[in-house]
């Protein structure tokens, strides 16, 4: 919403500035969005005359001009072909800064005469295009009169934000009123409000044609007929006001409606009657109707669009836009009024439907004050009689909806106890007086009638919020909020486990990245067959949720590439979305590894990031989440993102906690990309039955003082027999004595048969009550080598 | 029978020594089996028990001496060709050292992990909910009516769906507050950090962007707890005591009254300033929640009132850390994550342990 200083001040009698003004916009909740005041960009420039101009002396276009300004005479060397001796123009001195070029004036040599200052042009000043001649001014004004007078700039241009609920600020009375409320100064009388009666009946009635019950779509309206009007170029002050403003005059007629819209919030139509048949009639538009609208648009209508229409075609789009043929031009020469309410999700359906936005929609959405279909008419009746001359009829209307009187009992201690801050009664009293409300006190209830313009009232939070803002929300004291009640967990198991997992993956050397929850449907599709699809996709390779982390995070790998970076630990924490699961969503830490991650270095070992690598890292991302890793079971993965014979999943449980691996060679190809993959995924949620630990729960430290023992056995088995099954066959002999089982060599080749593989395992044994005899170790090895060849086919290498 | 030994020449003899082996003579010749002193040992039987005692001390001291003198010469070889042997060792330790790969936490999850910690402190639960959500819970049960602007195609996404359960993206956290408040009664005080989706893209939006909200609901939250609760977040935010702020009025569906925060901020060189200046940030929306939310949740409004706040969590990373580029946050350079990345062990406690 635009407006400018001096057509607030129309309707708010104050003496205060701008700023202080801007100020208050702000905090009773008209949040300033500009001010643009020129009378700071034009304060250097003003009137001078030229008292001499001649030929310059090496260049055949340029001027020698004595200029005389109000601070002195100037030599200024001026190229314009319309600078002579006795014009008077605008001189910009040394050191202004010239708004239209953006740079600031110096003294300077032009083919060697000094030129000190400069005669603008209107380009040079930013107000148009215009750069044939300097700005010639008549010679009424005098030297040093102010560029921003002579042009009429003066005038401050305010540009505030209107929330939705504030219809009523859509007009500089309401910004006024709201301002006087707030004490800068006293709400004038509308002077536009005047009963002038008709002298004749008008020939063009009103009616309007709907359902009973569906009577609130068009509550009513009324009109007037004007006869023998002059339509002509709208008055000086009027244009000025509407292009201050960003609205391009047109016609008085035209001018009037758009001035009553922003005057007062109360948009209006005008036709030109002598292109009207019979009557004007307010319904539902007909299947396949359409409307030639203002914009040269030929719109089509649903049944559920407000028309009007007269005996042969529509002439508007209720509450959105009138029509092209009937609209006023400057031959009109009788004219029918419409001021006409509507329903605010009818008009607002219409224009979204349409997308067509206009001032008249925009303000019908939000509320329009339904006494103005009386007063609307008599502001219009003003203004087209003041400005157009003619002679007006009686009031033409329908039957008018009434619209019932708002009543809110309101305790006036809730200021206290909602807002938090001691207003006294008689304050809280003239505020609402001062924004229109009735207000009858008893006790400590005001009953209050809501004035008819403000629909968004609808209780007492609203009449808090109200007193509040007009007495001033940086009186809300700052008080101290200290709370000793409530001592919950600030996190709950589950969002433990998803939070604390960032710092521990970044610890493990990934970087952190946040992808869209988005991914292309044509990649969704090579990993699931229950993606989720997006109605309304921002663009076309973002149109699915994302089935997985990995498609994301894999772009990473070419986008780097040009950076010369291959290699990468990246991970993010997130959710991915399925159908099939409870909430469609499930969160994922997901990490990918890709390259020779330590880079180049004459010391490190010269190879890419595989399976055991990632392995290591997940189990140490595991283990600090107080994972039992000792516990993790190895399934086969079910899915089409990991190569199936070089990848896991580990269940605990009923829980898969994990999937790592080798991504699958067809996904990195569909992806363009080249090199191999490893990832892990882990399901956060499932972390959360290990985070309950507090410290207290660590057991005793056993100080076992007996030494223990090592031992090693080789074992030939079948290539298929799992490194973990044979890890856990040991351990459960004895798991008193067998502390820690590791492999310490794998074999595969020439030197053992075909399908076989050599495992060599070490195992620790650890006494309980006394040292181990030679007997007894004996025993212990005997049953590890009797377990493992006869559950796995193995045989004892020796 | 006397002991014709010289101390002073064995010391001599031993130290004159320069290989272990020398030294090894020696100790066979005094201490081994058939030696000096086991030799002269073996003949003590012989003597009395007077001279037997005298005889032996002086034989054990002679002993203990001879002990001592060959192993300080036996670590002093020792050392010497360590030494020499040293220096013929030399390592070109200038040598680049083999660079450990370091993670980091992206600044949306800092920025996260920050407001957890200063809400924490203030006895704040966090939750969480689904990003795919019912109609009810995201518009609504928060008194956002059908027609209301936020509701068109452009500004939120719709999944495909059977049905109305579950076919929105929510484009704020708020419908966490539903939830929270149909399932629990008050008191309640919790914070909502989340994914949030809104149909919007150019230098400024992201489809995807994050948001935390705040809701307290209980017998007596008032606009000044609400107040107060806000200016204390955000000067431990930004870590700035006496930040420039404006609480201003403004409008929300969920709640009335409604307010908005600013701070102030200055631009020199492009860099931003916060807390200082004459132009405004906004930069988060609050306000007491609408009396209809809370009917709409089941909780009785002439019970129970509180307050409710929202904010972008883009935002306070990008002024907090001084980025410049939303669009940055989302991609996949891994310089960019590198550099605004976070050590895994910056952790933001009041101790800054």
């Amino acid at each position: 919403m635009k407006f400018t200083l001096s057509w607030l001040k129309d309707h708010l009698d104050t003496d205060k500035d701008l700023d202080t003004i801007v100020e208050k916009l702000t905090n009773i909740g008209l949040e300033i969005e500009s001010v643009e005041d020129k009378s700071k960009t034009y304060s250097d420039f003003t009137v001078a005359e030229v008292l001499k101009a001649e030929k310059h002396p090496d260049a055949d276009r340029l001027k020698v001009c004595t200029v005389k300004s109000i601070n002195g005479t100037f030599q200024v060397v001026c190229g314009a072909p319309n600078a002579r001796q006795g014009m008077k123009g605008i001189f910009a001195p040394e050191n202004s800064f010239i708004p239209g070029t953006g740079v600031k004036l110096k003294k300077s040599k032009i083919r060697g005469v000094e030129s000190c200052g400069m005669l603008v042009s209107e380009r040079e000043m930013g107000i148009s295009d215009e750069h044939e001649g300097i700005i010639e001014v008549a010679s009424k004004y005098n030297l040093g009169e102010k560029f921003i007078e002579v042009f009429n700039l003066d005038d401050p241009v305010i540009e505030i934000n209107i929330t939705p609920n504030r219809g009523d600020c859509l007009s500089i009375r309401g910004i006024a009123r709201d301002l006087a409320a707030s004490g800068l100064g006293k709400l004038k009388e509308n002077t536009l409000i005047k009963n002038i009666e008709g002298t004749f009946d008008s020939p063009v009635k009103w009616e309007k044609d709907f359902k009973d019950d569906e009577e609130y779509i068009c509550p009513g309206v009324a009109g007037r007929y004007f006869k023998n009007v002059t339509n002509k170029e709208s008055p000086a002050w009027l244009q000025q006001r509407l292009k201050a403003i960003g609205l391009r005059p047109i016609s008085t007629l035209v001018d009037i409606t758009n001035y009553i819209t922003y005057d007062l919030g109360r948009p209006l139509h005008v036709y030109d009657a002598d292109k009207i048949n019979g009557n004007l009639k307010m319904r539902y538009a007909k299947a396949k109707e359409n409307c030639l609208t203002l914009d040269e648009e030929n719109r089509k209508c649903t049944t559920d669009m407000i028309v009007i229409s007269d005996n042969k075609k529509l002439h508007g789009i209720g509450g959105v836009m009138g029509g092209l043929d009937s609209g006023c031009s400057l031959d009109t020469k009788n004219v029918f009024l419409e001021v006409a309410l509507f329903d605010p999700i009818s008009v607002t359906k219409t224009g979204r439907y349409l997308k067509l936005q206009s001032d008249a929609r925009y303000r019908f959405e939000r509320g329009i004050d339904p006494t103005s279909i009386e007063w609307g008419v008599q502001a219009a009746t003003k203004m087209i009689l003041d400005l157009c001359g003619g002679e007006v009829s009686n009031t033409v209307q329908t039957q008018v909806l009434k619209t019932k009187q708002k009543t809110i009992n309101f305790d006036t201690n809730k200021i206290k106890s909602l807002g938090g801050v001691e207003v006294s009664k008689e304050k809280q009293k003239s505020i609402l007086e001062s924004l229109g409300f009735n207000v009858l006190e008893k006790n400590n209830t005001f009953n209050l009638i809501v004035p008819s313009f403000r629909p968004d009232i609808e209780g007492e939070a609203d009449i808090v919020e109200e007193i509040l803002r007009i007495y001033g929300f940086d009186k809300i004291p700052y008080i101290n909020i200290s709370d000793n009640n409530n001592k919950a967990n600030v996190l709950s198991a589950e969002l433990k486990s998803f939070y604390k997992i960032k710092r521990i993956i970044a610890n493990t050397g990934y970087l952190e990245a946040v992808t869209w929850s988005f991914m292309d449907e044509k990649v969704a599709k090579l990993l699931s067959n229950n993606f989720i699809k997006i109605k309304n996709p921002i663009s076309t390779d973002l149109n699915v949720m994302r089935p997985s982390n990995i498609p994301n995070l894999l772009t990473a790998i070419n986008l780097n590439k040009s950076k010369m970076i291959n290699s990468a630990k990246i991970f993010e924490v997130g959710p991915i979305f399925d159908h099939t699961l409870e909430d469609k969503q499930i969160n994922v830490a997901t990490g990918i590894g890709y390259g020779n991650i330590l880079e180049n270095n004459w010391n490190s070992e010269n190879k890419d990031i595989d399976v055991f690598d990632i392995k290591s890292d997940l189990m140490q991302i595991l283990k600090s989440l107080n994972t039992p890793i000792d516990n993790l079971n190895y399934e086969l993965i079910d899915n089409k993102i990991f190569h199936p014979g070089k990848s896991s999943s580990l269940r605990i449980g009923q829980n898969i906690i994990a999937n790592f691996g080798e991504l699958n060679p067809i996904l990195l190809k569909s992806l363009d990309i080249s090199n191999s993959v490893v990832a892990f995924e882990i399901f956060t949620e499932t972390l959360a039955q290990f985070q309950r630990k507090k410290d207290s729960t660590i057991s005793a430290f056993d100080n076992n003082p007996f030494q223990a023992v090592e031992r090693d056995f080789a074992f030939l088995l079948p290539k298929s027999v799992k490194a973990n099954d044979i890890i856990s066959k040991i351990k459960k002999i004895n798991k008193k004595i067998i502390n820690k089982v590791s492999i310490f060599d794998v074999y595969e080749g020439e030197k053992i048969k075909n399908d076989y593989k050599s495992i060599a395992t070490r195992v620790l044994l650890q006494p309980l009550e006394k040292t181990f005899s030679d007997e007894e170790i004996e025993v212990i090895s005997n049953q590890i080598i009797d377990t493992i060849t006869t559950s796995f086919n193995a045989t004892l290498r020796k | 029978m006397s002991l014709s030994v010289d101390t002073v020449d064995i010391k001599e003899k031993i130290k004159s020594c320069k290989t272990l082996q020398d030294v090894e003579v020696i100790r066979l010749e005094y201490l081994g089996k058939k030696g000096l002193i086991p030799s002269q040992m073996k003949l003590l039987g012989k003597l009395s028990i007077e001279q037997k005692k005298i005889k032996g001390q002086e034989l054990n001291n002679l002993k203990t001496l001879i002990e001592e003198v060959i192993n300080d010469q036996k670590i002093l070889i020792e050392n010497t060709n360590i030494e020499k042997k040293l220096k013929t060792e030399n390592i070109d330790v200038t040598l680049p050292h083999s660079e450990e790969v370091k993670g980091k936490v992206h600044p949306i999850s800092q920025t996260i992990f920050n407001i957890i910690e200063i809400f924490g402190n203030l006895n704040y639960s966090v939750e969480a909910g689904p990003d795919i959500e019912s109609d009810f819970n995201n518009f609504s049960a928060l008194n956002i009516p059908p027609h209301h602007p936020a509701r068109e195609m452009q500004d939120t996404f719709y999944i495909n769906s059977n049905n109305e359960e579950d076919n929105v993206l929510r484009t704020h956290t708020s419908p966490v507050q539903v939830r929270t408040m149909l399932k629990s009664k008050p008191p309640i005080k919790i914070i909502v950090p989340g994914r949030t989706y809104r149909s919007d893209s150019d230098s400024t939006h992201t489809p995807m962007f994050h948001q935390v909200e705040g809701l307290v609901v209980n017998n007596d939250a008032t606009m000044a707890d609400l107040k107060s609760t806000l200016i204390l977040f955000l000067k431990e935010f930004f870590e700035i005591d006496n930040l420039k702020y404006r609480f201003r009025p403004s409008y929300f569906p969920f709640t009335e009254p409604s307010a908005e925060m600013d701070v102030a901020y200055t631009k020199k060189n492009d860099v931003l300033k916060i807390g200082e200046g004459d132009d405004w940030l906004e930069i988060l929306g609050c306000g007491m929640v609408n009396p209809k939310v809370l009917e709409n949740c089941n909780i009785d409004s002439t019970i129970y009132q509180g307050f409710a706040f929202g904010m972008g969590i883009e935002r306070l990373s990008m002024l907090k850390y001084g980025i410049t580029d939303m669009r940055g946050l989302f991609d996949l350079n891994v310089k960019w994550l590198d550099h605004y990345g976070f050590s895994p062990l910056d952790i933001k406690t009041r101790s800054e342990i």
